[in-house]
Parts: structure tokens; C-alpha cells; sequence
């Protein structure tokens, strides 16, 4: 008996480690759905090096709830370094970094109201709002 | 009662909205929506309690009285509501798109120093001692999705202890594409790699110093580090990687001489308000970025042309043609520059002809996690029968290697050590050389 509960709870231990992790991390790159950007060009336009998808501005957002996971998974910087990042880009080429939101709610309604919009979440998004891709 | 209590709540509201940023307006109006919800919620109560005891055939009386009654109510919390979700839904969409209502971000950089240098010839003795550097303000407001710009006002102290203003950048730009953003105004020179990438942000450069033929004009660059005028500029893929390009026209630069100096010479000046007689500079920049294995690795071209005339009795005028190749590479540890500068200069006012110089750098630095060593070598081999180089105070031939460490003690702080030894020709009395050392710490900062 001692066994069989001591190999459940290894089991329900080992499930929680490899499945948790993925939950927790998962980053929903989403955008309006007038918006027709690939998924190569995520980071470009976070980094200021894409500003327009055919005659649309592109409207990045940060979700600060997120950031850290999008950072670390879909532009590979930490922190600091995207600051740093876009001080000189403010300063070499006078372009403003993404506005930050305070939730996924947000950057939904942001994203469903506004051409030209992208946004990261933690879920999946409702249906009408497209998944670029998830990270 | 609360309907009172709610439109009073909703006449405030508009009165504070003037002061209130977007957030704080949206906040406040879902704090109101809940409140409204809660009411709503309370009335559906109520409307159920009095339709419960009451059959459906029952004669109109006082009960079905109290039922309108409250259905009313209810119908005009739902236009309410209705009113206050429209408000929300227009504060959130003027708060991403267009201007800011709360106004537009002010940034900058500034520096103090301290630190010794040996230089003594004709034309500077080595400042001792501490110094206040560079206090830079700059803003970057948007008039929509295609219309930017970008102001940078910036008080320095020169070698004589004086503070003076100087708008280094007043440039408005319309976004076509990625690929042309066309500006006009006065903007940094996009030449090489230094002028256009670090210019008087101090904290965000490297090393506490320039390369010394790159300096602004009034600091002893050898260049017109600014151009009032036209720039046109913008990116390209190509395949996975990236081109960029820079081309460029303004006023030509002037060289002012001042002859009240023990060595007669002078300072470009990159004529901000024109000129009596028009004198145009055009230039380029075209530049190669690689993606995946070679990320971070930036090779360009880069050339300009320019008359430059001088203030001397001569009234000496040289086409100015400059060109080369940069290169710079920047990754998590390392980040190389270096950049060539080939002179190719013809003197249109005399007979002298055409005159060759050059002026290099290299410069590597390797940030360790803790700090971040960095070594520099400079030389500039500029020909002395050149009016270009023989009217401007700095246009002596020099060689200099500078070693250095930056500590960044914050995110938008640093901590930085040089020392320097420099071998000046031609810059003392009867032709000789000036040959020093200089030590030099800077704390720069930005926000």
C-alpha cells in the first residue's frame, strides 16, 4: 500500500514538474486581425527595427504581467538589456518604446480595438483575436 | 437616491478628467461601472422579491406600480452604464494611439568628471581637476502614426569654464515606410559609426572618451558632426538579414577662424542659419546587417562631400570628399568599432591641388559581468598644406591609445577610467611635437 502511494505521488510529483512549467510559461503572441505580420517578424518590431505592415503603423505592447517571459522567449534579452535597448533607440532614431498594460484583459481589448495593434498574453485569446504564435 | 449620487459621481468625473491621466481615468470609471453593476444587482433583487408572491392574472395595482417603477430605474442604470463603457472604451483608445494625454516623456543624459592631462602646445593645455561634462535633455513627441520628431538641447561647459546652449538636434521626419523616413533640421551626421550612435549620450557609450578626430567641431573633431538640412533614411530586408542606408544634403560648413588665438585657426561651424553664399554637403551611409550565426556584425560605406570655405585673409575654399569602410560588432560580452576615414581633399581657391589623409580607430571592449575593460587606438596622417586641416585648430596629425573600465553601478548609471598617452605633431613653437599622458574618471547618468 505504502508503495503504491509513494509511486503516485512520485508520478503526480514528476507530472507537476514537466507540465506546470509549461503552463506557467506560455506567451500568446496576438495582434489585431487586420494586422498581416508573420511570426518571423515578432522581434523586429519589438526592437524598433519594423515599423509599418503595408500601410498600417505597427503598435507594439507590453504586457507587464508577461514581459519577462516574452523577453527571455521570443527576444532572448532580460530586462535591463530591452531597456537599454531602447533608450539608444529612442536616442539614435526618435522612436517611443511599446506602452505597457497592466493585464491580459487589457492588451485584448487593446489589440480586438486598434489596427495595427500586437500584444503577448498568458492564455489563449477569445476567438477573433489571432495568434500570431505561441511561445 | 444612488442615481443622484451616481450622476453627481459622473459630473465630478468629467471635472477631474482634466487632470487625471488615461489610467486613472479608466480606473475610476471601472470602479464606477462596478458600483453601477452592484446597484443593478440590487434592484434585480428587489424587482424579483416583489414579483414573487404576486400571480401573473393579478389586476394592475400597487405592486405592479412598484414594478415599473423600479423597472424604470433599472432601465435608466443600463443607459448609464451604457454612457460609462463608451467613456472607457474612448480614454483606452486616445491612450495607445496618438498623442499622449499625459504628455510627452522628457529624457537625457549628463556626466561630471575629474582627471589630469600633461597636453601643453599652441593650441590647449591640458585641463586639471574636475569638471561638470555635458547635462543633454531630449524628447521624441509623435503627431500621429507618421509624423515624429526629435528635439535635443544640451548645456555644456567649454575649456574656458562657460555654460552655453546649443540645440545639437531640432529634427521633424515623416515616416513613409520602413524603408524612407524622410527628416529635416539639424541632426547628427550619419558618417561611420560613433556620430550617430552614442554623440552626447555619455552613459550610453563605451568609453569615456571619443576618438579624438570624431569629437563635435567645438571640442576638436576634424568633421561637421551636424548637418541642417535634408536626411533621408530607411531598412531593406534582404533575406533574412538587413540593409540600411542614410543619404543626406544640408549647408556646407564654414571654418571660423579666430585670430585672437596664439595659434591663428578655427572651428567648423555647421551654419544652422544658412549662409550668404550657399554651399551645399551630401553625403551617404549604406550599411550591411547580417542575421542568425553573424547577429550583432553591422559593415557600411559611408562618403561626403562638401565646399567648405574659411574666414582667413585668404578666403581659402576646399571640396572636402571623405569616404571608407566601418565595421562594428556588439553582443552580450563583446562589442568592436572601428571605423576609416580616406581625405581626398582639392583646393578650389588656389593651386595646390589635390591633397590625401587619412584618420582610423579601433576600439574593443569586453564587459566581464563586473566591468568592462576596453583598449582604443586613433591615428589620424593629415597633410598640413591642406587648407582644410591647416585652418582648424585640431587638424594636426596625431596617434593616441587610450585603456579604460567601465563599472555600470546601475542599469542607467556608469563609473569610468582612462588613461591615455597621445603623440601630437607640429602643435609647438618652431614645429615640434607634444607628446602626453592623461588620466580621467567620469560618473554619467541617464533617465
Amino acid at each position: 500500500m505504502n508503495r503504491i502511494a509513494l509511486l503516485t505521488g512520485t508520478s503526480v510529483l514528476l507530472l507537476l514538474a514537466v507540465v506546470r512549467p509549461a503552463i506557467a510559461g506560455d506567451v500568446y503572441v496576438i495582434a489585431h486581425p487586420d494586422t498581416k505580420i508573420s511570426a518571423e517578424l515578432v522581434r523586429d518590431i519589438y526592437i524598433g527595427e519594423k515599423q509599418f505592415a503595408g500601410d498600417i503603423k505597427l503598435i507594439p505592447l507590453d504586457n507587464a504581467i508577461a514581459q519577462s517571459e516574452f523577453l527571455g522567449k521570443v527576444l532572448k534579452l532580460d530586462q535591463t538589456r530591452y531597456a537599454n535597448l531602447w533608450v539608444k533607440k529612442s536616442f539614435r532614431d526618435a522612436l517611443n518604446p511599446p506602452s505597457v498594460k497592466n493585464s491580459d484583459k487589457e492588451i485584448i481589448e487593446t489589440v480586438r480595438k486598434t489596427p495595427g495593434a500586437i500584444g503577448y498574453v498568458t492564455s489563449a485569446p477569445p476567438s477573433g483575436i489571432p495568434v500570431l504564435q505561441k511561445f | 437616491m444612488p442615481l443622484a449620487i451616481l450622476g453627481a459621481a459622473l459630473a465630478m468625473s468629467s471635472q477631474a478628467h482634466a487632470q487625471k491621466s488615461p489610467t486613472e481615468r479608466i480606473d475610476e470609471l471601472e470602479k464606477k461601472l462596478e458600483q453601477s453593476l452592484k446597484q443593478i444587482e440590487q434592484l434585480s433583487s428587489e424587482v424579483a422579491r416583489l414579483r414573487g408572491p404576486v400571480p401573473a392574472s393579478t389586476a394592475p395595482g400597487p405592486v405592479s406600480t412598484a414594478n415599473s417603477d423600479v423597472n424604470a430605474r433599472v432601465a435608466q442604470q443600463d443607459a448609464k452604464i451604457q454612457e460609462l463603457e463608451r467613456q472607457v472604451e474612448q480614454i483606452s483608445e486616445s491612450s495607445t494611439r496618438g498623442l499622449k494625454l499625459g504628455g510627452v516623456p522628457l529624457h537625457g543624459f549628463a556626466d561630471i568628471g575629474a582627471g589630469t592631462s600633461r597636453q601643453s602646445n599652441l593650441y590647449q593645455t591640458g585641463p586639471k581637476g574636475f569638471t561638470v561634462g555635458n547635462f543633454s535633455l531630449y524628447l521624441t513627441p509623435e503627431f500621429g502614426d507618421r509624423v515624429k520628431s526629435l528635439v535635443e538641447l544640451v548645456f555644456e561647459v567649454d575649456r574656458n569654464g562657460e555654460v552655453g546652449a546649443d540645440l545639437e538636434r531640432l529634427q521633424m521626419g515623416y515616416a513613409f515606410s520602413d524603408a524612407l523616413t524622410l527628416w529635416g533640421g539639424r541632426f547628427h551626421t550619419p558618417y561611420g559609426i560613433w556620430n550617430t550612435a552614442f554623440h552626447h549620450g555619455q552613459q550610453i557609450q563605451t568609453s569615456l572618451s571619443r576618438p579624438r578626430f570624431l569629437e563635435f567641431e567645438d571640442r576638436g573633431g576634424i568633421l561637421p558632426a551636424h548637418t541642417v538640412g535634408l536626411w533621408a533614411t530607411g531598412t531593406l530586408p534582404v533575406g533574412g538579414s538587413r540593409f540600411n542606408y542614410d543619404v543626406y544634403t544640408g549647408n556646407a560648413p564654414r571654418i571660423g577662424i579666430d585670430a585672437s588665438l596664439p595659434a591663428p585657426g578655427g572651428v567648423l561651424d555647421p551654419k544652422a542659419s544658412g549662409a550668404a553664399h550657399h554651399a551645399s554637403t551630401l553625403g551617404f551611409r549604406a550599411e550591411f546587417a547580417p542575421r542568425g550565426a553573424l547577429d550583432g556584425l553591422k559593415v557600411g560605406l559611408h562618403g561626403l562631400r562638401a565646399n567648405v570655405s574659411d574666414d582667413s585673409a585668404g578666403l581659402n575654399r576646399t571640396r572636402l570628399l571623405t569616404y571608407g569602410p566601418y565595421a562594428s560588432y556588439t553582443n552580450d560580452q563583446w562589442e568592436i568599432l572601428s571605423e576609416l576615414y580616406k581625405f581626398r581633399n582639392r583646393d578650389l581657391s588656389g593651386a595646390t591641388g589635390t591633397h590625401q589623409s587619412n584618420a582610423w580607430y579601433v576600439q574593443a571592449g569586453y564587459n566581464t559581468g563586473r566591468g568592462t575593460p576596453y583598449i582604443r587606438a586613433e591615428r589620424t596622417s593629415l597633410d598640413q598644406t591642406d587648407n582644410y586641416f591647416a585652418f582648424q585648430n585640431s587638424g594636426r596629425s596625431y596617434h593616441a591609445t587610450s585603456l579604460g573600465l567601465r563599472f555600470d553601478l546601475t542599469a542607467s548609471t556608469a563609473l569610468k577610467f582612462e588613461a591615455g598617452r597621445t603623440l601630437m605633431r607640429n602643435v609647438k613653437a618652431g614645429g615640434g611635437d607634444d607628446s602626453f599622458t592623461e588620466f580621467r574618471t567620469q560618473f554619467s547618468i541617464r533617465f
